[in-house]
């Protein structure tokens, strides 16, 4: 892979690097005796381990030419593999704390491994870890093939997905040392913050960079929600990790806000953490390998342009819908469930445009696994909008917050519709970039297939039933107008139903191994030939297209 | 429409600014006003500041990320009233950066946990939840009566906060190192302090049961056993709005 | 714009593009779609003229409703708790007697007084009342002040060894740590407490050991627990003949308490129960006594 690089790329690398190790001594200096210094630390060795890699390499001859008649897709290998490590990592995690709820003492008798630290290792394990290596990882292959233009350099998509996942292991190292900013999905300290958005720049540079020397002068609705996802987390991002830090020296610091601003612009950005992430960025997954995959034209494109406008207006008004109830003034609470409601129709509208395109496909989804995944993902997109919607009207609100019914819905989305359509897109996307014909089991497929199914479903009754019955119990009264239930027994009778939840998301992590051992299997090539497809090559000859408005 | 969007979709610049746009909007107007709107956050007189010994418990509270199983907002429920007390207010958490609302109650609200038990109660209970709890789901804190609390840079820690809008004053940054000290030995030479800078009402205890060493558990309980009681405005039932009352 | 081919599946055109194979149809929106928009936003709509909605620079507009979350969770409230008075009036009026006699008041405590203390007193004295190390059995009779209701009313109200101003105050003093007693002396008084009815993991201890504990017994512990060390419910000192122990009855335990002393601390109520909320837990309290006071 080193040997693709240019020397000018190398040498650019290690003098990034260089400045990297730098910093990263700073940090460990400044923050001694503060898991700062630590993070530091991590950031040297892990420089210095990349310095040397780069140097057993600096020395190669230059990459021919030729090279520019592919696309380059090294990047997306190495994403596709961290993606995988990183689900079969936050998707351990998340059975271990589910299995803590069910049996709190299942654990050492230790700081980092208590409940409240490895939940956000993982939360963030699987948001960050698996779903943004599997977006950039998949955004450098679809950008490429819809732009028919080869990314604009080797340097930056490298520095873009080993950046980052540094941010990730800064994350979830943090945890476990109880660095977090405690803000839901965006826990990570300041100077993480600080490289999430150097990082980020250069990924939104690729994109547009990319773009212009697109060969089709329309820009295909899969980098819309691409491009959407990149430019709104990056807004996101920035304004609600405002912080001050204590020093230099302290991974802890202050937010900007505080109170009831605080909590608006935390759940604008939880919300739309989960709308331009969690949505956005997987739609346009979906917007290209569902039809690669059925073979059919996408069935609307008008239809394509009123969800992805609808989705991109309204999500934003929608995150003091967490916050019904609270000491938020009403009048937003207003808003937030109001564009809420109206939300779902372009919700739905982009689930059954992905569902009507599989019209004259059906036979395929009833045969291809892979195909099914996309299917089923587009399904659960359109179940985890509509009970989000219906969840973010008052009174609803009013029983299900708070309660593991938020925590069903949560999973309805991340389990269903994000992990299905990532390993779907996956399963297309292997046999791709190593130029394999096929996956090397169908048979695992289906097993991987079967077994996320189940795991989703169990999981999501599960917690259905435990939510609805905690928000029922925490309301019951008596006939003489007195609460009937004591929290404590709310607590109690959700025993069983977190034992059932450990035991759906074993199933699903099961699922996720034996869809890495496939992969692995696939990669490693064993028993097929290797195939070429001659039209998957960016088209150098062509000029960019005009594009008037540039 | 699908013509004005053939445009551009043709451009990748337009398309991006389209997108920042569209996207700025929403929460532009839903989260300006609430710097601007006056009601937004009650007037309390009596709201005082964390002394830096609660400041670093709840700085732990984040850390152990007991905030992922606790809220700390008592929403404008019949039930929620009843069972946990007066509704919370926004000027409650008008020094938390960040708040700590929660978005889950695995285990139950503690916005007005403060009184309610013992110091004895939450170390036992920190320690070892089922010990007092037999069907409690809540993790061991043990080591928290074990680590020493760092008070060295607490006036950094107040210093940061001042910056981010905190009222602190010179003299309680100055002082914070001696606070926190003061604030777990009721009978050693810092506790006057304490009460003079944060006022009569500061709760000034061994809170983990050992005068002699200030522990995380120290810190931890002292922020527990203020939780609720920062301001008295929800209980004197000034929860309502201030148009409404007339 | 420009035409494509004809979709044979669905008979619609294409837009004419293709990005690498995959091409998209120029269906019309289906009108259910617009349905449902217009439907959603009427709503919306609705909602934010009668409702608080929308944010005017130092304002924001009031809905015609003129109502909000905290005036209706206010009004809800008192609403409730005017419901109920139909019996909290009686429970405030008619004295203990009178409720206990009455099962149809008695069951109105039962459910009421069930959530209260498992809300606001199990984390200390459990879900069952049975007590824990350090936190008293309360169905074992309430022995430290005593089991009369007005007594346990007034426990109930400003808490023992609590932050209220009239709280109920007690120590078991610190007789080893403060040199009271030597260490001689303590393991005699201790095996004749332990002798005395309540060991919980056998006696051992020999007979002239325990005789001599009775003469530290006299000489120390009598002013709170009694000549016959049945306890003294003016001071909260407990009877020390039964089997029932607030920190144990094992060598270890008692040895602790009378070498370290003890200071019980039980939480004053009256700011966060209302006085009617407090007799039903005093009368709850009763009614899961399992031995006769
Ligand atoms: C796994 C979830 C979980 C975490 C993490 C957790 N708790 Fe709890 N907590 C519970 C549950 C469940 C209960 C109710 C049972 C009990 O009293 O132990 C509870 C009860 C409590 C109570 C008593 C509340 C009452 O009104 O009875 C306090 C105080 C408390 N926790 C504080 C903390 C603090 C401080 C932390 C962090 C250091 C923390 N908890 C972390 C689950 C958790
Ligand atoms: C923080 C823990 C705690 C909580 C909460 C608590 N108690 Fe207690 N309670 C105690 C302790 C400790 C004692 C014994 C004090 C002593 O040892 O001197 C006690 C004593 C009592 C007594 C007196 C026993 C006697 O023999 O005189 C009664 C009655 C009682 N509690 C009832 C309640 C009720 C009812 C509630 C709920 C409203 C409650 N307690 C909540 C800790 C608690
Ligand atoms: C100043 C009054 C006082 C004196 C003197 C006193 N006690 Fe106590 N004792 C108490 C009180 C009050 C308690 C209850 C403490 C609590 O519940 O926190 C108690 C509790 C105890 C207990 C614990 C009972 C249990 O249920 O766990 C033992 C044992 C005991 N005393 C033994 C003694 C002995 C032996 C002496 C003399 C050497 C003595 N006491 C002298 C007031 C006294
Ligand atoms: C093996 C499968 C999984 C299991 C067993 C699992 C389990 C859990 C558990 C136990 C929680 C904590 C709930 C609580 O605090 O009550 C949780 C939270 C969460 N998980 Fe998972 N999870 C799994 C997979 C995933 C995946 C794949 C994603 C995302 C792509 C995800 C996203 C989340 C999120 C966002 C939360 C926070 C929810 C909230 O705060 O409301 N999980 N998960
Ligand atoms: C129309 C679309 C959607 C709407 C209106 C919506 C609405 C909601 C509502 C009302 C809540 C509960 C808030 C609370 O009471 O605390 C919630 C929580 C959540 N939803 Fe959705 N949802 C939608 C789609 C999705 C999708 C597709 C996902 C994908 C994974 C998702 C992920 C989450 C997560 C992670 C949370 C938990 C936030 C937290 O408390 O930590 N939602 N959503
Ligand atoms: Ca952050
Ligand atoms: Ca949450
Ligand atoms: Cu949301």
């Amino acid at each position: 892979m080193l040997a693709q690089l240019t020397s000018g790329e190398r040498q650019l690398s290690i003098v990034v690097l260089i400045l990297m190790a730098m910093v990263g001594l700073a940090m460990a200096a400044a923050g001694r005796g503060d898991p700062i210094g630590v993070h530091g630390f991590i950031v040297v060795v892990a420089s210095v381990a990349m310095i040397f890699v780069m140097l057993s390499g600096l020395y190669a001859p230059e990459p021919s030419a030729e090279r520019l008649d592919h696309y380059y897709d090294d990047p997306s290998k190495v994403g596709v593999i961290l993606t995988m490590i990183w689900a079969m990592v936050g998707m351990f995690f998340g059975v271990w704390v589910a299995s803590l709820l069910a049996w709190p003492d299942l654990t050492f008798d230790a700081a980092w491994a208590s409940f409240g630290r490895l939940r956000p290792v993982h939360t963030s394990g699987v948001i960050f870890g698996f779903g943004g290596n599997a977006l950039i990882a998949t955004s450098f292959h679809v950008l490429q093939r819809t732009s028919r233009a080869r990314l604009p350099d080797q340097f930056s998509p490298w520095f873009v997905l080993l950046g980052y996942n540094l941010f990730c292991v800064l994350a979830a190292t943090g945890y476990f040392m109880g660095v977090t900013q405690s803000k839901e999905y965006a826990e990570p300290e300041w100077y993480a913050d600080i490289w999430l958005v150097i990082v980020w720049v250069v990924y939104f540079a690729i994109y547009i960079r990319t773009l212009a020397r697109r060969k089709e002068p329309h820009i295909y609705v899969a980098n819309w929600y691409y491009m959407a996802f990149i430019l709104v987390v990056a807004i996101l991002h920035i304004v609600n990790n405002l912080a001050v830090p204590v020093s230099f020296g302290h991974a802890k610091s202050y937010s900007a806000f505080s109170g009831v601003q605080d909590a608006m612009t935390q759940w604008w950005y939880g919300h739309n953490a989960v709308a331009f992430f969690l949505t956005s960025g997987f739609l346009g997954m979906m917007y290209y390998y569902l039809p690669k995959r059925a073979g059919r034209p996408i069935y609307s494109y008008r239809l394509s342009i009123i969800s992805f406008w609808g989705i991109t207006f309204m999500y934003m008004w929608a995150g003091s819908h967490h916050l019904h109830y609270t000491a938020l003034p009403e009048w937003v609470q207003t808003l937030g469930m109001t564009f809420s409601l109206v939300l779902l129709v372009p919700s739905w509208a982009s689930a059954g445009n992905a569902l009507a395109t599989l019209n004259g496909a059906w036979h395929k989804v009833r045969d291809d696994a892979t195909l099914r995944f996309m299917m089923a993902a587009a399904v659960f997109y359109g179940l985890t909008t509509f009970e989000g919607s219906f969840m973010a009207i008052r009174p609803v609100n009013a029983l299900s917050h708070y309660t593991d019914w938020t925590v069903g819905h949560v999973h309805a989305g991340a389990l269903g519709w994000v992990a299905l359509i990532t390993f779907g897109s996956i399963y297309c996307l292997v046999p791709a970039l190593w130029k394999r014909e096929r996956m090397y089991s169908a048979k695992l497929i289906e097993v991987h297939f079967w077994l996320a199914i189940s795991g989703t479903v169990i999981y999501v009754f599960a917690m259905w039933n435990s939510g609805i019955l905690q928000g029922l119990m925490w309301r019951t009264y008596n006939e003489n107008g007195t609460l009937t239930y004591s929290f404590i027994e709310s607590m109690v009778a959700m025993h069983p139903y977190y034992i059932a939840r450990a035991f759906g998301g074993l199933l699903f992590l099961l699922g996720a191994i034996t869809g890495s051992y496939n992969i692995l299997m696939t990669i490693r090539g064993h028993s097929q030939a290797a195939l070429q497809p001659s039209d998957d090559a960016p088209q150098r000859n062509l000029a960019p297209v005009a594009q008037p408005a540039e | 429409m699908p013509e004005f969007h053939r445009k551009i979709e043709r451009s990748a610049i337009g398309f991006v600014l389209a997108i920042v746009v569209v996207a700025s909007i929403g929460g532009f107007v839903e989260i300006a006003p609430l710097f601007t709107i006056d009601d937004t956050v009650e007037n309390a007189p009596d709201m005082r500041v964390y002394t830096p010994l609660e400041q670093a418990g709840r700085d732990i509270y984040m850390r152990e990320g007991c905030y992922a199983c606790h809220s700390q907002m008592i929403r404008t429920l019949r039930d929620e009233v009843e069972r946990y007390g007066p509704y919370s207010l926004a000027v409650e958490s008008k020094y938390d950066h960040p708040m700590l609302w929660g978005s889950k109650r695995t285990g139950p609200d503690l916005a007005r946990i403060g009184g309610k038990y013992s110091d004895a109660w939450q170390v036992a209970h920190l320690i070892n939840p089922r010990a007092v709890v037999p069907e409690s789901i809540m993790p061991k804190f043990g080591w928290l009566r074990d680590n020493p609390l760092r008070i060295d840079d607490l006036g950094e820690h107040l210093t940061a906060l001042r910056d981010v809008g905190v009222p602190y004053t010179d003299d309680m940054i100055a002082n914070a190192t001696q606070d926190a000290l003061g604030q777990t030995a009721p009978d050693g030479d810092f506790a006057a302090g304490v009460t003079k800078r944060y006022g009569e009402a500061t709760q000034v205890r061994a809170f983990d049961g050992n005068p002699a060493t200030v522990t995380e558990m120290d810190a931890l309980v002292a922020y527990l056993q203020i939780l609720g009681h920062l301001t008295g405005a929800a209980q004197a039932g000034v929860a309502v709005q201030p148009e409404a009352a007339q | 714009m420009e035409i494509g081919e004809r979709d044979p599946v669905t008979g619609q055109v294409t837009t004419g593009h293709e990005w690498n194979g995959i091409k998209e149809l120029y269906t019309p929106v289906p009108r259910i779609v617009f349905f449902f928009l217009a439907t959603t936003i009427l709503f919306a709509v609705c909602y934010w003229v009668l409702m608080p909605a929308w944010p005017l620079g130092k304002t924001y507009t009031k809905g015609l409703l003129g109502i909000d979350q905290k005036t209706s969770v206010d009004r809800l409230v008192k609403d409730a708790t005017l419901e109920r008075s139909a019996w909290t009036q009686k429970i405030d009026q008619m004295d203990f007697a009178a409720i206990q006699a009455d099962p149809s008041m008695m069951k109105i405590v039962e459910e009421t007084g069930h959530t209260l203390f498992g809300d606001n007193c199990a984390a200390c004295h459990g879900t069952k009342a049975t007590g824990g190390p350090g936190f008293p059995n309360l169905t074992a009779g309430i022995r430290l002040w005593g089991g009369d209701p007005k007594t346990i009313l007034e426990t109930l109200r400003v808490g023992i060894n609590s932050t209220h101003p009239d709280t109920r105050t007690s120590q078991m003093l610190a007789f080893g740590r403060d040199g009271v007693i030597d260490s001689k002396q303590l393991a005699d008084v201790v095996a004749y407490v332990r002798s005395l009815g309540g060991t919980t993991d056998g006696l051992d201890a020999d007979p002239q050991s325990i005789a001599a504990g009775q003469d530290v017994f006299k000489q120390n512990c009598i002013a709170c627990h009694g000549d016959d060390a049945k306890g003294k419910r003016d001071v909260g000192a407990p009877d020390l003949t039964d089997n029932n122990w607030i920190y144990g009855g094992d060598l270890q335990s008692v040895t602790t308490t009378v070498y370290g002393g003890r200071q019980g601390y039980m939480p004053h109520w009256e700011q966060r129960l209302s006085a009617t909320q407090r007799k039903i837990l005093a009368l709850y309290v009763l009614s899961l006594r399992k031995v006769p006071q």
